[in-house]
């Protein structure tokens, strides 16, 4: 009787030892724990991802070959346009150089670009996060911006030996400096509580008073380069109402993030080179 | 021995007798501890059910604390309601909450306390070491990210410590905008080092309107009507009050609604969250002014470094669209807080001195126009009479009186030229046959022996209309003919501030005898409606031809107005007087440049008074010459904007 009475309290009993063991241990040795469980999970992770890379391989392939040349018609067109706007970005650059020579500005930082793979998503009312199937062994630091063709992805918070973790601007962990485009009064962006499959949002602090902005006339927030982060220019998202804060000084806002954010597979690092 | 065994017996039967009955020693004992037990137990009862909530009360004021945040100002616009004259200005800070630091400085404690017992030293005070070491700590973080080398001021932080821990800790007060867009980036969100805003008052106009608008000081002693825990402890950020002007006189409604939290701390008064109670702070209501910014900006430009005042009232309604007094103050300089070496220089200069409302000159010749209205309403007058002879000087009651704005000789003149080329001689005329009696009525009737009660504090209750029975009574002397004519000319002991010859500019143009002058717009005021000037069209009239006269050729003494191209201004009938009045000073005698004026003469809508104080002895300052183009600054930039008036947005409040 009273080996079954232990037998059923047993897992209980087991359950509370680990806590307490758990508890008890030493704050480094559970760092480490941590850091080694991600980093022994990680190649299940980035394997995973691999397979459902071939997945969608083979799912690919049962395309019809008309479809491919559509496909291929729509991605010449839009090359075409990207061709275009790299020679405009050139140009631009060129006269961005020679006025920053001409004042004596210094030039903003620069950045190495590191294309990677987004292997795993984590959403949820609580993580607004994704994982990267590249880390340390291609220089990636902590910190780093990350961007895609939307603009501005997240910041790399954390970095392993092959993956590393990007914390989504629609997290409320994640703030930056941002300026309405055309405008140079920073203010503050910051990640919203964004529900699991709901349309990300940021919110926006420290608007000056003269900003006006509505659904119908929103206004696009870019990052600002003040901070040293951000390079100056990147969308971060668009602005779809301001309104006064109680304090009367500034206005506070919503914005309305890109929703491919949801959907990412391939992103760029920004790797500042000075950190090399 | 049986004897002594049955003694036992009985005796011991006898005792236990005693034991199993009542003895009353035990009795009383059980009564006893019975009572005392009751006590305890009534006292505890008496604790728990009568005192409970004295006690929740003290536990209550014992483990809560309160902090309070002041709402901003409110905005203090010019009369258009856009432009704004007062605001707030953002004002960054990086600051540490010490209250989410409690583990850090306690574990830094025991660090630097182990290291120091190595060294045999214990009694030295671990925990401000430890809290200068932590805080030193997170200071090098923003170091890092600024590129600065700051260091943490021990004193201000044992200080906080001791007296505002709930409230955040400055580190590094007034941020540039890119300081602060490095440290949103770099910071984590969830730090006890954020960045902090809070508000100072702006000057986007620096000293312009600078006695009228007024300044704020540091207000430490914050209050929040409505919002609970007044019995406790109490952390106050600093607020502002007004302290002059437009800010003191309307400080309740500017001043905003301060904010607040109530927090449960523990034993060693570290917050504990989420704060039991929460209200944020709202901006102060925002002040309409009368005031015309570029009106201002224009009188002030044409003012430069000469001392004096100007006051331009719309006629109609008397709001003020322009007051002007030199010297003045960088409003900046005020916010937030005055250095001593800066307080200094303004005083030292006389800069806080409201000359428009404070500073009280003899009137001069502007004063005749009130000589004139009295001699014709007592009908001593006419305009049609030429009264005297004027030869540039009169021999009467044994005095030799001069007319001292003879251009050569007068000869018979008529009111519209007396007015025009103020002619001294025929107003001493006038003076005399008006009586001193009847000249000082009427400038009690037009309001000259008050004060004007307009909504700016410090206005001077000095103003002086004389009389027979005042001299007798201070001076000892009795009323003398030259007082008369000095009285008509406005000089010897009349006194006024430009304020209030504004207001009787403004109250003539409209053919009243009184105008109340007020710094707040409201695009409904009614005009204002007052007491008849008592003339007659043909009286008025004559008046009106006298002052326009005296703005044009070939010989009224503001004819500079319309002659000199910079003042000239094409299509517009002005009508004005011109001053020159005398004051004695240890230095010598000083002349007050003068000029009353309103326009169009036809409707009048503007009159502007202007004084300037000539700073030389003996200098030839006049108001045709000195006070006039100031006038003329004014008047020309009102008739440019005319065409583009701005529409209010902002509803004003109503003071009272």
């Amino acid at each position: 009787m009273p080996f079954r009475r232990f037998a059923t309290t047993r897992p209980f009993a087991t359950l509370g030892f680990v806590v307490v063991a758990w508890l008890l241990l030493p704050v480094g040795v559970k760092t480490f724990s941590r850091a080694s469980f991600f980093e022994l999970t990680a190649p299940v992770t980035v394997a995973a991802d691999y397979a459902r890379g071939l997945q969608e391989y083979w799912s690919l392939r049962l395309h019809s070959n008309h479809e491919l040349i559509v496909a291929g018609r729509d991605l010449a067109r839009i090359n075409a346009s990207y061709e275009f706007a790299v020679q405009q970005n050139a140009e631009l650059q060129a006269g961005l150089e020679r006025l920053e020579a001409l004042l004596r500005l210094p030039s903003y930082r620069n950045y190495r670009l590191e294309h990677a793979r987004v292997a795993r998503r984590d959403f949820s009312g609580w993580w607004q996060r994704i994982v990267l199937r590249k880390g340390q062994n291609f220089g990636l630091t902590v910190g780093a911006p990350v961007v895609f063709s939307g603009g501005v992805v997240g910041r790399l918070t954390e970095v392993y030996a092959s993956t590393a973790v990007v914390e989504l601007i629609s997290s409320p962990n994640v703030r930056l400096a941002g300026v309405i485009e055309g405008d140079t009064n920073a203010m503050s962006y910051q990640g919203g509580l964004n529900p699991t499959f709901g349309p990300p949002r940021g919110v926006i602090e420290f608007v000056p008073l003269d900003v006006f902005a509505s659904p119908t006339t929103t206004k696009r927030l870019v990052t600002s380069g003040f901070g040293g982060v951000f390079p100056p220019g990147l969308t971060i998202g668009v602005v779809t109402k301001v309104e006064p804060s109680t304090d009367g000084l500034f206005k506070t806002g919503e914005v309305k993030l890109d929703e491919r954010l949801g959907s990412l597979t391939e992103v760029t690092v920004l790797v500042p080179l000075t950190h090399e | 021995m049986p004897s002594s065994e049955s003694h036992l017996a009985d005796h011991s039967g006898s005792l236990l007798e005693s034991h199993k009955g009542y003895d009353s020693r035990v009795i009383f004992f059980y009564f006893v501890v019975a009572a005392l037990l009751l006590t305890l137990a009534g006292g505890l009862a008496y604790q728990q059910l009568f005192k409970t909530d004295t006690y929740n009360e003290r536990e209550r004021v014992q483990s809560q604390r309160r902090v309070l945040v002041p709402g901003p100002r409110g905005n203090i616009y010019a009369r258009d309601g856009l432009t704004v004259l007062v605001g707030n200005r953002p004002r960054f800070s990086v600051v540490l909450y010490l209250d989410e630091l409690k583990s850090e400085f306690l574990r830094e404690a025991r660090v630097i306390r182990r290291n120091y017992r190595a060294s045999g030293l214990t009694d030295l005070p671990f925990p401000q070491m430890a809290r200068i070491s932590v805080v030193q700590h997170y200071l090098d973080e923003v170091n890092k990210i600024l590129g600065r080398t700051d260091k943490v001021d021990a004193k201000s932080l044992a200080r906080h410590f001791g007296d505002q821990l709930l409230l955040p800790y400055t580190l590094i007060d007034d941020l540039t905008g890119q300081d602060y867009a490095r440290l949103i980036e770099s910071l984590p969100v969830r730090s006890p080092l954020q960045v902090y805003t809070s508000s100072t008052r702006s000057y986007p106009y620096g000293s312009a309107a600078a006695h009228a608008l007024g300044y704020v000081r540091i207000n430490d002693n914050v209050t929040a009507d409505d919002f609970p825990g007044e019995d406790l402890a109490t952390f106050k950020m600093a607020g502002s009050v007004g302290k002059d002007g437009l800010e003191k006189t309307f400080d309740d409604q500017l001043q905003g609604e301060a904010g607040g939290t109530i927090f449960r701390v523990d034993p060693s008064g570290y917050k504990i969250n989420p704060p039991l109670e929460k209200r944020l702070p709202v901006q102060g209501k925002n002040l309409v002014s009368s005031l015309d910014i570029d009106l201002q900006l224009a009188a002030e430009q044409a003012i430069g470094d000469q001392i004096g005042a100007a006051v331009a009232l719309d006629v109609s309604t008397g709001e003020v669209l322009t007051m002007v007094s030199k010297p003045d103050y960088n409003l900046a300089e005020f916010s937030p807080r005055v250095s001593t070496a800066a307080y200094a220089a303004i005083q030292a200069k006389g800069g806080e001195f409201n000359r428009a409302l404070s500073g009280l000159y003899p009137p001069g010749s502007t004063f005749k126009i009130l000589t004139s209205i009295a001699g014709l309403r007592s009908g001593t007058i006419t305009p049609d009479d030429a009264i005297i002879d004027c030869q540039g000087m009169l021999q009467r009651f044994n005095r030799r009186l001069v007319c001292y704005n003879g251009i050569g000789i007068h000869h018979d003149v008529l009111l519209r030229q007396a007015i025009a080329e103020s002619c001294d001689i025929y107003f001493y005329e006038v003076g005399w046959r008006t009586t001193p009696e009847l000249l000082a009525a009427e400038a009690r009737r037009f309001h000259f022996d008050r004060r004007t009660g307009i909504e700016l504090p410090g206005e001077t209750r000095r103003m002086f209309v004389p009389e027979n029975a005042w001299k007798e009574r201070t001076k000892g002397e009795k009323w003398f003919p030259g007082d008369t004519a000095n009285m008509a000319i406005g000089q010897g002991f009349v006194l006024a501030t430009p304020l209030q010859m504004a207001c009787f500019t403004a109250s003539v143009a409209r053919g009243e005898v009184h105008t109340q002058p007020t710094l707040v717009h409201d695009p409904n005021r009614p005009r204002q409606h007052t007491e008849s000037i008592g003339l007659t069209p043909a009286q008025r009239l004559a008046l009106f031809e006298g002052m326009e006269a005296c703005t044009l050729p070939p010989k009224g003494t503001a004819r500079n107005m319309t002659t000199v191209e910079v003042q000239k201004i094409p299509g517009v009938r002005i009508a004005g007087k011109t001053g020159t009045a005398q004051v004695n000073t240890e230095a010598g005698t000083l002349n007050i440049a003068w000029f009353i004026c309103f326009a169009p003469v036809e409707k009048p809508e503007i009159a502007i008074a202007v004084a300037l104080e000539g700073d030389t002895p003996g200098e030839e300052y006049g108001g045709g010459r000195n006070a006039a183009p100031l006038a003329s600054a004014i008047l020309k930039k009102y008739f440019e904007k005319k065409n583009r008036p701005a529409t209010p947005i902002f509803q004003p409040f109503k003071p009272h």
